[in-house]
């Protein structure tokens, strides 16, 4: 049997830096789909707590703790991240997800406006604060976007999108430093 | 007054003060045999061939507005009769010809140019696909020619031909195609239906169609009751809410479509071209301006505005396939509201009610149709009968499942064309 | 245009796909007949005013029923299809 050579969603395309801009891959593993049945939504929650010690997240918000990270990713649905789900058999639907998607981190002073020029959705953080989540369009993907700290986010797209998002990024970074050394900030 | 060379000399010697109101400003009469509600397009040339062909003339069309104020002075103005399937293929081809001889017939200039329309294709498929069009507009007896790139880059140099998406791969010459001046229809129709003695009633609104025991017997308009034996709705845009005056619902949601025109330019575009990989279709007006437009905004409005993604998307198109017009701007934009049919195709039939009529359903083709569609629908009327190239286009074949004509090969049902 | 998702919050119009008139919400039974099945499927008010329509918002999933007006293009509420009544 041949050996293939793992490769993450962003090899070769990352880390980049611009300005005060770094553009970094995550790859947590494994990631895990939570699709609660109906009716089971608290009982998945309380499972999880008692495992994770992470309730399932409400719309809009992710938490996290000792590096296993839970965000929530659409109607009835969330994304366990860096830790293996509890048995949740009969409660909820799993989908393994690691390596499904491309998982990017932008860090630096002016990620809000780099995101700005993509993404239509209000980031600032007087409304978006650390910790809430966003599935909205960035171009014209479907995204997940997540506020990890004060100039920080995490965004996941489909692993088939990684080139693009990464140029899309690439060039609302180049942009905004560009317009920034014009004006001399 | 009939227009010459002659005439035009003669008035510019004398001052141009011997030029005559085109048409009469008549009171609405209590009665005449036919009513034509719509003073569009479509409504002025029923009225027309009404006249013409059946010797009809105690006609009123009823126009809620002011000649001509709705889609037909709000398109893009291209006429083609490039149709694949039985039903709109010989309805277009009529409808073009009928194009071919108007000037001379309504002694009125239309301006219209056949500069010939380029359908690009992109891939191996797309070229399968039109060479099965164009065989199918030859079998109509209309016009097609392959072109492959050399033959497009020939025609229209001016294309980003190696676009790593979407490289043009060649087109669909129909040399027939081409433009006319929209309102200037509207204006040579009702001139020639006014020269042959119908009554067209500007604002006059209908409020009510007067219904009894399954005939119809006329109007109550803004300006009065106006009986009739016959009526036609001509409305498109409105369709919907005409014909509730009726008790009817229609098969139609009216949708937006947006259309675009830059500033003057000196002649750059000389054809009709249509993107055939992102929504985007332009040519340039004899005025200068490029006039453009793209694909329906896919919600239902009455608004004559669109929004701005479908905006964003019809740029993007244009300038994947025309670097060039990134330097031109962008002077208007505006809206056409679309009777948007399950399949796409328009309705030309009578109703369940005796001696009511309708001619709607032209979703984003009404333009070119407006010459065939007021023949077809006059001999209707007159006749009792469909006419031919129209037959097909039969209100209940959404209910019945006949007769579906699904251009686009996308099924039956609302939001797919 | 900026549509309410019930779940999301106020989105930018280009994050919904659009269905069609709310009537879709209303299936017939399978044996109510030509007539009933030819007005769900084909025959609508198409209302120049106030109408209800169904969107799909595509980041996150939901169903909405959205109350606008087809002249105004003003929204003036939002509810998640699963939970509306006509």
């Amino acid at each position: 049997m041949v050996d293939l050579i793992a490769k993450s969603a962003c090899a070769g395309l990352l880390p980049i830096t611009i300005g005060s801009l770094t553009l970094t891959e995550e790859t947590p593993d494994p990631v895990t789909s939570i699709a609660p049945f109906k009716g089971q939504s608290e009982a998945v929650s309380e499972r999880l707590e008692s495992a994770l010690g992470l309730k399932f997240p409400a719309p809009n918000r992710s938490a996290s703790k000792s590096g296993a990270r839970i965000v929530w990713a659409g109607q009835g649905r969330a994304l366990l991240m860096g830790a293996a789900a509890p048995d949740l058999a009969g409660l909820a639907a799993l989908t393994d997800q690691s390596d499904a998607n491309a998982i990017v981190t932008l860090k630096g002073e002016g990620a809000e406006d780099a995101l700005a020029r993509l993404v239509p959705v209000d980031l600032r953080a007087a409304h978006f604060k650390r910790g809430h989540t966003a599935r909205t369009f960035l171009g014209h993907m479907s995204a997940s976007i997540t506020r990890t700290g004060v100039d920080s986010f995490e965004i996941t797209v489909f692993r088939a999108m990684a080139g693009t998002l990464v140029h899309e990024l690439t060039e609302a970074m180049e942009s905004l430093h560009a317009r920034r050394s014009h004006l001399g900030q | 007054m009939r227009y010459s060379g002659l005439q035009v000399l003669k008035e510019g010697l004398f001052g141009q003060k011997g030029w005559k109101p085109v048409w009469r400003d008549p009171a609405p009469k209590s009665e005449y045999d036919i009513i034509i509600i719509g003073g569009g397009g479509h409504g002025l040339s029923t009225a027309y061939y009404l006249a013409k062909e059946h010797g009809l003339t105690n006609i009123a069309v009823l126009e809620k507005g002011y000649l001509g104020g709705g889609n037909v002075g709000r398109n893009t103005t291209i006429v083609r009769a490039n149709y694949f399937l039985p039903g709109n293929s010989e309805f277009y081809s009529h409808s073009l010809k009928l194009w071919e001889t108007l000037e001379q017939d309504l002694n009125y200039n239309v301006m219209h140019s056949q500069r010939g329309l380029i359908n690009l294709f992109h891939s191996d498929g797309q070229r399968d696909a039109f060479v099965r069009r164009g065989n199918a507009m030859i079998n109509q007896g209309d016009d097609a020619e392959l072109l492959d790139r050399a033959g497009v880059r020939k025609h229209l140099p001016y294309l980003d031909f190696d676009n790593i998406r979407f490289p043009v791969y060649g087109g669909l010459l129909h040399r027939r195609g081409g433009t006319a001046r929209h309102d200037a229809v509207a204006w040579g129709y009702a001139r020639g239906a006014d020269q042959r003695g119908v009554d067209l009633i500007q604002n006059c609104e209908v409020t009510g169609i007067d219904i009894e025991n399954g005939k119809v017997r006329g109007v109550q308009t803004t300006r009065g009751a106006i009986r009739a034996k016959k009526v036609a709705i001509v409305t498109a845009g409105r369709s919907g809410q005409v014909a509730a005056l009726a008790g009817m619902r229609l098969p139609i949601e009216s949708h937006i479509l947006q259309a675009f025109v830059t500033e003057g330019l000196k002649p750059v575009i000389d054809h009709v071209v249509s993107f055939g990989m992102g929504h985007f279709y332009i040519s340039q007006s004899d005025k200068g301006g490029l006039v453009f437009g793209g694909d329906l905004d896919f919600y239902s409005s009455y608004a004559s505005r669109g929004n701005l993604p479908m905006k964003e998307h019809v740029m993007d198109a244009a300038m994947t396939l025309m670097p060039i017009i990134g330097k031109a701007k962008v002077l208007r934009s505006w809206g056409g509201i679309m009777d948007m049919t399950p399949d796409g195709s328009p309705i030309i039939d009578k109703t369940d009610t005796e001696g009511l009529f309708v001619d709607c359903g032209w979703c984003y083709g009404g333009f070119k149709a407006v010459p065939g569609s007021g023949f077809s629908l006059a001999h209707l009327i007159a006749t009792g009968n469909h006419h031919a190239p129209a037959a097909r286009y039969r209100l209940d074949r959404f209910r019945t499942g006949y007769g579906i004509m699904d251009e686009e090969g996308k099924g039956s049902q609302h939001n797919l064309h | 245009m900026r549509l309410t998702c019930p779940v999301c919050g106020d989105r930018d119009h280009r994050e919904f796909t659009y269905k069609g008139d709310a009537v879709m919400l209303d299936r017939p039974a399978p044996d109510a007949g030509t007539d009933a099945w030819d007005s769900y499927l084909h025959l609508r008010d198409n209302p120049c005013g106030d109408t209800r329509d169904l969107w799909y918002h595509d980041p996150c999933g939901a169903w909405v029923v959205v109350e606008r007006n087809t002249v105004t293009h003003a929204v003036t509420g939002t509810a998640l299809a699963s939970e509306a009544k006509r």
